[in-house]
């Protein structure tokens, strides 16, 4: 009778020293075709849903230091983000912009996906760093306080136009991307565009819709004509029991598009509202 | 078999039952319950004074990625710690030839040893995924809170329907973040990477001297995990055109290393991100198959080994 392996306490011989090398073998030769085929499918799942941050490089390495670094490699990216979101919040308590600009960069490239870094970081900089740069009175002469304003502003556009790259569904970037070009550009133009663009996201608030057409009416040109398509186009998108919905404000939709009409003398037959 | 079972399931509770009074364990599991509460005051720290403005995205993240990062880090210093020692322990107090001097196969006892881990480890992550749970309730009801105290301030603001409908939508914001189903997703896919770290200090210590052997070579592998995905590619795109040694190399790491860098994809959930369960499924079932394979190749070498 033969004696179950699981019994042997003895010295193995050679003979099953190599059984079990070679069954080990099969079993990993085996399995590592299937297990390479198998990550390569996750990897292209994750790649095609947008997952991951910026791959670990020596410039990346450089900027966390050490530590960090292990701590992305150890599977912890989001905390180490985290982290560095800290030194965000020190750095603009202590208004040290450059180094504030520096470290939002790092929170994003390590964690493109999350919003809130790029709807924060993009606050930052095109409101708090611009702001103190037009307030900083070391400087005496206020045409270069207003180009450091404005440097400031475009970094913070930059961070929301990158954000929006990574999370094109995100309605917030996309509401502040029109926020800065309507209160610190003052280009309601091209906020109108990215409120449209806001409204049309998941998730949007209601209040989004009419934004759009309202950045018309403020543009200085009096560009009552995209006004008015604007104002149109949202009534026509809107349900008639939705028209009656507090949230979507249809009187005033109403009371804008008859004001327009009668402005720019659009033909009875044209009208939204003939009477 | 039902005996096999019978014996597997003895084996496993017995396992859970001395790594429950062991005082290492009971400690780290402390420490990660307080951490994970802790992760509010350092939310505090992203958004200092800050609450009334509604910015509480930051903090919410901040409460789920220390919370489940605390799940993963205590996580894994408990199965590593845990299964390191399962094996010398049972050698160095000659408990194992009790054991395998009854009708217990070897690979019962292997799989018995492993279950109790598997099941130890369940418990502490129920225990600190509901501390986590407590943590982001908290959080949530002090956004409620801030959120109505900000709304508030004018009398008459429920009379204004666009200011209602602001309020609604801030206050579903904050619900949708913190009553998150796909954290339940996270929590999965913390515990199957935590898993798949036992099963391989499992197989290290079924040919390892020592635990630190086991410890030290375990955290290696972990830590090479992250990086198998850059080595794969590399491997997959460069293999042919590099020299023999660094093919082999990265070659080596791509056919054997786990891939743990996947399960990084609990970033994106706690981020706020969709991550559908196909997904997350298909991650669990390599989880599931890696786990099988190590096993197996576990079993092989300590039927094999010389005790």
């Amino acid at each position: 009778m033969e004696i179950p392996a699981s019994t042997v306490s003895t010295c193995l011989p050679l003979a099953h020293r190599l059984r079990r090398a070679a069954l080990v073998a099969l079993l990993l030769g085996l399995w590592a075709p299937a297990k390479i085929v198998w990550e390569q499918r996750i990897a292209h799942e994750q790649d095609v849903l947008r997952y991951g941050g910026a791959p670990m490089t020596l410039h990346l390495r450089d900027q966390l230091g050490q530590g960090l670094t292990i701590g992305v490699l150890s599977g912890m990216r989001s905390v180490v983000a985290d982290f560095v979101w800290l030194s965000v919040t020190t750095s603009w308590m202590t208004e040290d912009w450059w180094q504030m600009g520096a470290e939002i960069n790092l929170c994003t490239a390590l964690q493109p996906r999350a919003p809130v870094f790029w709807d924060m970081g993009g606050w930052h900089l095109a409101w708090n760093a611009s702001i103190a740069a037009m307030e900083d009175h070391t400087q005496p002469n206020p045409l270069r306080r207003l180009k450091a304003s404005r440097f400031w502003i475009d970094r913070g556009r930059d961070i929301y136009l990158r954000g929006i790259e990574n999370n094109p569904t995100n309605w917030q970037l996309w509401r502040d991307t029109a926020l800065l070009y309507d209160q610190r550009l003052k280009d309601f133009r091209t906020a109108a565009y990215y409120y449209q663009k806001a409204s049309e996201q998941p998730n949007a608030p209601i209040y989004l819709e009419r934004f759009s057409a309202i950045m018309y009416n403020k543009v200085h040109a009096n560009d009552d004509l995209s006004a008015y398509v604007a104002w149109k186009a949202l009534w026509e998108r809107l349900t008639p029991e939705e028209r009656q919905m507090k949230q979507h404000e249809g009187d005033r939709i109403e009371k804008e598009i008859r004001g327009l009409e009668q402005k720019l003398s659009i033909p009875k037959e044209k009208r939204v509202f003939p009477n | 078999m039902i005996s096999a079972l019978y014996r597997i399931l003895t084996i496993g509770r017995n396992t859970l039952t001395e790594a429950v009074r062991q005082k290492v364990l009971n400690v780290l599991l402390i420490f990660s319950i307080v951490l994970v509460g802790c992760s509010v005051l350092v939310s505090q720290l992203a958004t200092p004074g800050l609450d009334s403005a509604g910015l509480f995205d930051a903090q919410i993240k901040f409460v789920k990625d220390f919370g489940c990062g605390a799940i993963g880090l205590f996580g894994f210093f408990i199965a590593l710690l845990s299964t390191a020692q399962l094996i010398p322990q049972e050698l160095h107090n000659r408990t194992i030839y009790t054991i395998l001097a009854k009708p217990v196969r070897r690979s019962e006892f292997l799989l018995g040893k492993f279950l109790g881990v598997v099941l130890l480890l369940a418990l502490c992550v129920a225990l600190m995924s509901l501390a986590f749970a407590a943590t982001l309730y908290w959080q949530e009801l002090q956004g409620l809170q801030a959120t109505k105290a900000a709304y508030t301030a004018d009398p008459h603001w429920q009379s204004n329907p666009v200011v209602v409908n602001l309020y609604n939508h801030d206050v579903a914001s904050i619900h949708q973040q913190t009553r998150d189903p796909q954290i339940i997703e996270a929590i999965l896919l913390i515990f199957a990477k935590l898993i798949m770290t036992s099963a391989i200090a499992l197989l290290i210590s079924t040919f390892a001297t020592s635990s630190i052997f086991t410890i030290v070579t375990t955290f290696m592998i972990y830590l090479i995990g992250h990086m198998e995905g850059t080595a794969r590619a590399f491997w997959l795109a460069n293999g042919a055109h590099v020299s023999l040694w660094q093919s082999g190399l990265v070659g080596f790491v791509s056919l054997l290393i786990p891939d743990m860098n996947s399960f990084t994809i609990v970033d994106e959930i706690l981020a706020g991100n969709k991550v559908p369960w196909s997904h997350a499924f298909n991650l669990l079932g390599y989880a599931d198959v890696y786990l099988i394979v190590l096993l197996a190749v576990s079993i092989v070498i300590f039927d094999y080994r010389e005790i």
